[in-house]
């Protein structure tokens, strides 16, 4: 059977896409990104783009988003800490993400940390990270040899707005600090996690 | 309404002509290597809090995890499941792709190992996540698709010292070891990646009334949890924090323009690891200031300054 016109114009525009296809797929690429990374009050299409970007993107880790201290910084420091009470009646702390009391290098190499007890595990949209981290504070005790009956988690947060003055910037213990604790749990005792 | 047709034709196809057209092997065999050794350093510090932050024991099991996470993402831990085997390859995968692409060998493979690596523990616990991860899962995905190898490259090295130079023509490849063009559109995906990145971020940050009134940079430099080396005290009055804080904006919404003026690029391209370089002083975000500026290589253009336009460079396209 002959091809008819439209075939052949339908072969022509397949074989003309087929060699632009690197073009089409940056310009793709590029309006996923932007779409994917926009806010949504300021670009509409994203509401068509990104479901059709979600597929490739999430399974193939091109996720992403560019919107570090936006729209506005965070005003308040955060430090978390693990409080315990040993089985003997002696009690500790520990405190996890105090950054500012870290060497140079130490503060550098526990950047993660901050990301995820800061930024993640003080939130209470995240509880339920909390009960994992006790128990994963403990399990981290008895390799140091204690014997933990009961776990605090407590968020320890300053504010920082308005500017205190320069002077102040390298010394947050000079401002006053808020605490609270956000999640206790008495390891029951035979506890083996 | 004709003339405006004829301009989007003629924008399309001189788009479509960047994309298409072979370049330089040059600035992609050089984001490559540094864009290969700043993922041995993440590795290196990420490294000893793998079983913390991805092990079972860790400070998310997997059964809680699979609450936080329900749909697919390609990764290791499809095929091994959690456990400690999955640590052992992301370790393994990130160490050989990392110094794969650092020497040059299988770069295409080693890109697709840092790649692996790099998604494996961004799914496992997506909390310790910082905007450097997602430029290394970016530009590992592209780089797979890249030939990187047109020089810096080991086996290239080798193969060219092991070829007897018995005439002319073989003293010249030798010479000129890293001039066959390459296919562009990796390296072309990647440029426009970073102008979305500082487009985005400008944008964003333009919706909030604190950078909008040039107290932001002063409230970020208070915050003590970010804080890195000391910095002179007037870096901490009222006036600077507008001033930096004005300048970010200018910048982060100048660079996806500016970077398009032949004339401007490097100027902005130094402006820019000026940027980069006083954040990374200032301020305590790990890797995502040497990886962003990594992504700079790919915006030099050697041709340039080697004078004649590309003389040193050979016509024929890569394959």
């Amino acid at each position: 059977m002959k091809p008819t016109p439209s075939d052949r114009t339908q072969h022509g525009i397949a074989r003309r896409v087929a060699a632009h296809w690197p073009t089409l797929l940056v310009a793709a690429y590029t309006l996923a990104a932007f779409s994917w990374t926009m806010p949504e009050s300021l670009f509409p299409p994203k509401r068509w783009i990104d479901p059709l970007a979600a597929g490739p993107f999430l399974r193939l880790g091109l996720w992403q988003a560019w919107d570090m201290f936006s729209p506005d910084p965070r005003t308040t420091d955060i430090c978390l800490e693990v409080e315990w009470n040993d089985r003997d009646g002696t009690r500790g702390a520990w405190m996890v993400t105090d950054m500012v009391s870290m060497g140079y290098v130490e503060r550098w190499r526990k950047d993660r940390w901050r990301k995820y007890g800061n930024d993640h595990l003080r939130l209470d949209d995240e509880r339920d990270l909390w009960q994992p981290f006790a128990e994963f504070a403990v399990r981290r005790l008895r390799a140091e040899g204690r014997d933990p009956a009961a776990i605090a988690l407590v968020r320890w947060w300053r504010p920082c707005e308005p500017q205190v003055s320069p002077r102040l910037r390298a010394d947050v213990r000079r401002t006053p600090w808020q605490s609270y604790v956000f999640h206790r749990w008495r390891v029951p005792p035979g506890w083996d996690g | 309404m004709k003339a405006a047709v004829a301009m989007i034709a003629g924008a399309a196809g001189s788009f479509d002509a960047w994309v298409r057209g072979p370049v330089d092997p040059r600035p992609l065999a050089w984001f490559r290597c540094w864009f290969g050794l700043l993922t041995l350093v993440n590795l290196a510090l990420l490294w000893p809090d793998m079983p913390m932050w991805l092990g079972d024991d860790g400070v998310l099991p997997p059964d809680v995890h699979r609450l936080r996470i329900t749909d697919t993402r390609l990764s290791i831990y499809l095929v091994t499941g959690s456990g400690d085997l999955a640590i052992a390859l992301i370790r393994g995968l990130g160490l050989a792709g990392g110094l794969g692409l650092v020497l040059g060998v299988c770069p295409r493979a080693a890109a697709a190992c840092v790649w692996a690596a790099a998604v494996s523990y961004s799914w496992r616990n997506m909390n310790i996540l910082h905007s450097g991860d997602s430029l290394i899962r970016i530009g590992s995905f592209f780089l797979i698709f890249a030939r990187s190898d047109g020089c810096l490259s080991l086996p290239r090295a080798v193969r060219r010292r092991r070829r007897p130079a018995a005439d002319d023509a073989s003293r010249m490849s030798a010479a000129a070891p890293c001039l066959e063009r390459v296919p562009a559109w990796p390296q072309r995906i990647l440029q426009l990646q970073l102008c979305v990145l500082y487009l985005v971020a400008g944008i964003w940050k333009l919706t909030g009334p604190t950078w909008r009134d040039g107290t932001a940079v002063g409230m970020v430099l208070q915050l003590g949890e970010f804080q890195r080396f000391p910095i002179p005290d007037f870096f901490l009055t009222p006036p600077m924090s507008q001033v930096l804080s004005y300048a970010t904006l200018a910048f982060e919404l100048g660079f996806p323009l500016l970077i398009w003026v032949p004339r401007l690029r490097m100027p902005l391209l130094l402006a820019g690891l000026v940027f980069h370089a006083g954040l990374d002083w200032v301020m305590n975000v790990q890797l995502f200031q040497w990886l962003i500026t990594s992504y700079y290589l790919l915006w030099l253009e050697p041709e340039r300054r080697d004078g004649k336009d590309g003389a040193a460079v050979a016509a024929k396209p890569g394959r």
